[in-house]
């Protein structure tokens, strides 16, 4: 059975879904339970499950997450709203030395089945603190598992499936996107977690995104068919670990490899990829593997966000150098 | 632009969705300066001033103290120019449609509802463009590949917008990237390379070994309705020699037909011979002979065109023009006027095999003095020869046929071939040609006349 959800009511639906599956499922953060969330992702929750199951938490990032560790290590399944990207660097500690390192540190006797949600990038006009990229910090870190995800369909599964996942989940959410509508199976899941995804098939060069920036990348690639130019979208869907073997695939079909990213380009995921796939598609390669993204300066004033942000025609400036190769 | 401006209570905080006025801090008719703060208003996190947003008269304060105002509902109007002279009545209309283009509220609890500039409302921020998938008209000469140190060049036309560039053909060709560079730069295209590099990648060698031999490319056949064979070896030295020699010697043909009985009588009396009994002779070896004899009559016949001089021979390489596999050569029987008849026949019997066989020598081939072309094999009875290159005369000998000839006064059937003789006429007069074209005839009537009366 297919509705037709916005990525929002699509995540909101999951979580419910998933509260109602395991009682042991818990929401925390700011504003959760009675505003239901500043972007409403967790509306109605709280009327439905309780106090006790959708807490309002201080305005203290670091205390959510270290709360989280020790209802996980109890057996909760806690899943952490943190408002807005920029606020999650208080959590940062626990996150880096604890969430990530528990199961390593106990030898595997304590796993941490929390989800930490981020509603994550700009686009939506807001001030400092409110725009951030900060994934690459997180999949930097061994013991952290990150995904993103870009449509309905995704969210409403792969919200629930982090959540039945015994490892710690960055949740990272494209906070621009949560109004877009899509269709959502709400039969059967139609990828596993960490699988990446080739979203709009094309011979001539391979776009990857995630996140915000796939709706980016198949306008471009929309943009481009005009133009007699057919690009392959790969959305990747999980940062970490990384699902190489579509990108692979693709690339060495199209020899043509340009990564999008919100997060500035200096050692953000396209670097990742680009060495990557340079390593495992030398030879099949028509040009480096290029990467557009955010420019290396803190994420701007509201008013020129737009000149900061990947747009369709930064892609499309991009898949041209690749083909002045 | 309104003179009245109605301002709305700000989101004071994130998430916020009402406020109450705790205080007014200017009254109706207050004239008011722009950031002066008008009002004290709590929220859920604080009690906060807020500050005019324009300079001007307060004419309107919507709420009085103590009321909870939803975000976004308008709590006090500003007449921005009160200098210019009293209002107008404001009709209904204007009263709705105050102020939406600039700041036009973000209804409270619709978040995710239209806001304006195509954004959709949110709690904090402007709210998220919806944005189409169009590309943005690029300016004209926008450099594809912006690496390239811009060239220091005056752009005095307007350049055109780059071209699409070809859609490559796909994964289909290995290569490392270094090594498709240097194949573009030497204008070699990879999809015709076979890869000899690792994993069956097309290797340095590959490219520069397609630049040193093109040939190889150039002649694959073309399926289709031509052909393209490139010219070389025999067909090109043919070609060759026969221009040189058609458009340098004027040429001239002659022609006679013969009864050739009494000669074929004689070849096979020869075969029958005990002392020939391996030898395998032709009419071509009484043709030789023929010749032999009326170079000795006619010496001019056998010479060559030297521009200040005419070389007369006293030697005879007698050729013998002959079709191969590998197109036509020309070998001749050195100094054929020594022969005995006997060895005339095994040296023109060995000729032709070796020829045959492809194993001629070089020297064979050069230094011919006169040749002899035996058409009558394809079975055609003469032609117009071109002149080997320094040589004055060709002899052209067709089939030997079956044919009704007046003999002795009476209609028989006889064996009649017709002969021809190109000459070069800077050398040989119609005269002379004649002359030795009817010893060549005469000799081919009766060989055994023409033997005791001419040798």
């Amino acid at each position: 059975m297919a509705e037709t959800l916005t990525i929002g009511k699509a995540l909101n639906t999951g979580l419910r879904r998933a509260m109602e599956r395991d009682p042991k499922v818990l929401i925390m953060g700011e504003d959760v339970g009675k505003l239901g969330g500043v972007f409403r992702i967790t509306d109605g929750l709280q009327k439905d499950f309780g106090d006790d199951r959708v807490i309002d938490t201080p305005l203290a990032e670091s205390g959510i997450i270290g709360t989280a560790v020790g209802l996980a290590i109890r057996g909760y399944r806690p899943v952490c709203e943190i408002q807005f990207d920029g606020f999650v660097y208080p959590a940062y500690d626990q996150i880096v030395s604890q969430v990530a390192k528990m199961h390593y540190r106990s030898k595997g006797k304590v796993s941490l089945p929390m989800v930490i949600r981020i509603p994550f990038g700009g686009g939506i006009g807001a001030v400092e603190h409110h725009s951030e990229s900060p994934e690459a910090y997180f999949a930097h870190t061994a013991g952290l598992k990150v995904v993103s995800c870009s449509n309905p369909d995704d969210a409403y599964w792969m919200i629930q499936q982090s959540i039945e996942s015994d490892d710690p989940i960055i949740f990272l959410e494209p906070k621009r996107r949560y109004w877009e509508k899509g269709q959502v199976n709400v039969d059967s899941a139609s990828l596993p977690l960490h699988n990446a995804r080739v979203t709009r098939p094309g011979r001539d060069a391979t776009v990857i995104a995630y996140g915000p920036m796939v709706r980016t990348a198949l306008d471009a690639a929309s943009a481009a068919a005009e133009e007699g130019r057919e690009i392959e979208v790969i959305d990747l869907r999980s940062l970490s670990p990384l699902d190489m073997a579509p990108v692979y695939a693709s690339v060495r079909r199209t020899g043509r490899a340009v990564v999008v990213h919100e997060a500035p380009v200096n050692l953000g995921l396209g670097s990742e990829l680009a060495a990557r796939i340079t390593e495992e598609c030398f030879y099949s390669l028509e040009s480096p593997v290029l990467r557009v993204g955010g420019f290396d300066t803190p994420y701007p004033a509201a008013r020129i966000e737009e000149e900061y942000l990947p747009d369709l025609d930064r892609v499309l400036d991009a898949v041209d150098r690749s083909f002045g190769f | 632009m309104t003179r009245v401006k109605e301002f709305n209570l700000p989101d004071l905080g994130e998430g916020l969705t009402e406020g109450e006025i705790l205080k007014w801090l200017v009254q109706v008719g207050d004239t008011i300066a722009l950031n002066q703060p008008i009002v004290e208003v709590e929220t859920a996190k604080a009690a906060v001033e807020i500050p005019a947003k324009w300079a001007g008269q307060v004419t309107r304060i919507f709420h009085p103290e103590g009321t909870t105002v939803e975000v976004g509902a308008p709590i006090i109007a500003i007449d921005t120019d009160p200098g210019s002279g009293a209002l107008p009545a404001p009709s209904a209309a204007s009263l709705a449609a105050v102020d939406v283009a600039g700041d036009a509220p973000v209804e409270p609890g619709l978040i995710g509802g239209p806001a304006p500039g195509g954004r959709t409302a949110v709690l904090v921020g402007y709210g998220p463009k919806t944005t189409v998938a169009k590309r943005r008209p690029r300016s004209a000469g926008a450099p594809v590949v912006p690496d390239e140190p811009a060239p220091v060049v005056e752009v005095v036309a307007p350049v055109a917008p780059p071209p699409a560039v070809a859609a490559p053909a796909g994964g289909a060709v290995l290569a490392k990237p270094p090594v498709r560079k240097l194949a573009r730069d030497l204008g070699v295209d990879l999809t015709g390379l076979t890869g000899t590099g690792p994993n069956g990648s097309i290797s340095r060698d590959d490219v520069l070994a397609a630049t040193t031999a093109p040939a190889a490319v150039a002649t694959k056949p073309a399926v289709g309705r031509e052909e393209r064979i490139p010219v070389k070896g025999v067909r090109k030295l043919t070609a060759e020699n026969m221009v040189a020699s058609a458009f340098t010697a004027p040429h001239v043909t002659e022609f006679l037909t013969v009864d050739v009985t009494r000669s074929m009588k004689a070849l096979d009396r020869l075969k029958a011979h005990r002392d020939w009994k391996d030898v395998r002779v032709s009419p071509l070896l009484l043709v030789a002979k023929a010749v032999l004899l009326a170079v000795k009559r006619h010496p001019m016949v056998n010479s060559t065109w030297a521009g200040e001089e005419i070389v007369v021979k006293h030697y005879v390489n007698l050729g013998i023009a002959a079709a191969t596999q590998r197109g036509l050569i020309v070998p001749n029987v050195k100094d054929a006027q020594e022969l005995t008849t006997r060895e005339l026949a095994d040296a023109l019997t060995a000729l032709v095999s070796t020829a045959r066989e492809g194993r001629t020598p070089p020297a064979d081939m050069t230094g011919g003095t006169f040749t002899i072309t035996s058409v009558g094999v394809f079975g055609v009875d003469s032609g117009t020869p071109i002149l080997p290159p320094g040589e004055s005369a060709i002899l052209v000998f067709g089939a030997v046929r079956e044919q009704p000839w007046v003999h002795k006064g009476k209609i028989k059937v006889r064996q009649v071939t017709t002969l021809g003789l190109s000459f070069d006429h800077r050398i040989i007069d119609g005269e002379l040609g004649s002359k030795f074209l009817r010893d060549v005839g005469a000799f081919l009537e009766d060989p055994e006349g023409a033997l005791l009366a001419w040798s």
